[in-house]
């Protein structure tokens, strides 16, 4: 027989039954008592279990809410953590941030070799320029020089090493890499498009008064260094280290003003997507071999837009010649061109 | 013929339990709120009233953590066998363990207590 929860119950309503039918007065009586005695065990019953599935409601209910509020703390914790994880993330390269926090990328002292392509720029002549300015227009302008260089050096993927007074440490490899020679030609590639976009920043910067603007010198130099990260357990640095490394800076260095200058090693692999111009080798100092340079001058490709000479109306009136780079005969062009112009000029005293 | 040992282990909304014949004890430890209180607890208290008719005496031992409404009636069925026991002058030990601030199981152990007034608990703490 299936056990039944409820027998003794069950089983004195049977015997009722039994009892109205046998017609018995002492029979009546006795089942009487029986039930009396039944129904206050019952009312206990019942009492101790009210009150027992009361207290566990009242403990689920405890439960729940401090489950919710662990819950608001945990969101309150971890949106606090996202924040200082942004905050954090702006003193780190992009990718090594993201390199870290998904665990591609460890915290250990530890060190690795390869094939990178590292870039170098400064301000040419930068203490003078900046004893010329306020410090506090040098500061925006310094401001707005950095935040073009850092997002084209994002856009081409760069990890941003460092910063160093005016001058500005890319390489390109590592964390991520596209391979040897995509790294180099992205490395040029911003570099051009720094140099592009730096001449646009200085036309406007001339027409707010700064009349003799920053000219940057940039050097590249792909080769093997040790990238990793250096330091102690307190105190970590991701960079990169290396004679490679040092060659870049110096290439840089020798840079012209407004210019690119690469390195043989770099040229070998953005042959085909830049003209250039051999610069004689060079003994850089502290560097046992000769470095043979190239200075970039555009890309292979013909320009194909028109040319855009903007004259600041200014004192200093100057012709941004980075913004020009054409064939001899769009030179020619220019300047004929620009005759005209000096005749109009010269001829009309109130209107061009 | 001696009846085997009953060793039934713990799921998820059922406890631990073990009706040891040779060493006379009934032991619970657990959760309990099954989906069905008279298909586990019922060859259970058949069990205990086996253990009572080959044992003098008894030691009974309840370490829970949650018990439902049924299973609380499955419990008084239990407690009802051990009463009638000593009733029948068997000796009979319960110990009703239970965590330190857990008061809902020390209570329900009073309260078995206030029910079963022939029977003494042992209250512990764990």
């Amino acid at each position: 027989m299936a056990f039944d929860l409820f027998a003794k119950e069950n089983d004195l309503l049977q015997a009722a039954h039994n009892v109205f039918a046998s017609g018995s007065h002492e029979d009546v009586l006795a089942y009487a008592q029986r039930l009396v005695s039944q129904l206050a065990e019952s009312m206990q019953d019942n009492q101790h279990l009210t009150r027992h599935s009361d207290r566990q409601q009242k403990k689920l209910v405890d439960f729940n809410h401090n489950l919710k509020t662990q819950a608001v703390e945990l969101e309150k914790q971890r949106k606090s953590f996202e924040d200082l994880s942004q905050k954090l993330g702006k003193y780190l390269s992009p990718q090594v941030h993201d390199a870290i926090f998904s665990g591609r990328q460890d915290v250990q002292i530890t060190t690795r070799r390869k094939k990178m392509t590292v870039f170098f720029s400064d301000i040419r002549s930068f203490t003078s320029t900046s004893e010329s300015l306020q410090p506090e227009a040098l500061t925006i302008y310094l401001n707005e020089y950095f935040s073009l260089l850092t997002r084209v050096a994002l856009k081409y993927g760069a990890t941003i090493d460092k910063y160093i007074g005016d001058a500005m440490m890319v390489f390109f490899g590592d964390p991520d890499s596209k391979g040897e020679q995509e790294d180099a030609w992205s490395c040029v590639a911003m570099a051009m498009e720094m140099q592009e976009e730096l001449a646009q920043l200085k036309a406007a910067w001339r027409r707010r008064g700064f009349v003799d603007p920053f000219q940057t010198r940039m050097g590249i130099n792909t080769g093997y260094c040790n990238v990793g990260n250096f330091g102690s357990d307190q105190r970590l640095t991701y960079t990169i280290i290396g004679a490679e490394v040092n060659v870049a800076a110096r290439i840089e260095a020798e840079a012209d003003p407004d210019g690119i200058l690469i390195s043989h090693e770099t040229y070998a692999h953005v042959a085909d997507h830049v003209r250039v111009e051999p610069r004689p080798p060079v003994i850089l100092k502290g560097i046992s071999r000769p470095i043979q340079t190239y200075a970039i001058l555009g890309r292979s490709e013909t320009l194909t837009s028109p040319v855009q000479i903007q004259i600041s109306t200014a004192a200093g009136a100057a012709v941004d010649s980075q913004a020009v780079d054409v064939t001899d005969d769009m030179r020619q062009q220019i300047v004929k061109e620009l005759r005209t112009l000096l005749q109009r000029f010269e001829h009309s005293a109130v209107q061009p | 013929m001696s009846n085997a040992n009953i060793i039934i282990e713990a799921t998820d909304r059922t406890p631990q339990l073990q009706v040891l014949f040779d060493q006379g004890e009934l032991r619970v430890k657990g959760e309990s709120y099954p989906e069905d209180v008279a298909t586990f607890y019922g060859p259970v208290i058949e069990a205990v009233r086996q253990l009572t008719a080959s044992c003098a005496e008894i030691s009974a031992n309840f370490e829970l953590i949650y018990v439902n409404s049924s299973s609380m009636k499955a419990l008084y069925r239990i407690f009802e066998v051990l009463q009638q026991k000593k009733t029948e002058g068997g000796v009979i030990t319960i110990a009703w363990k239970f965590e330190e601030d857990d008061d809902v199981m020390q209570e329900l152990g009073e309260d078995f207590q206030d029910r079963f007034p022939e029977l003494t608990f042992l209250m512990t703490t764990l």
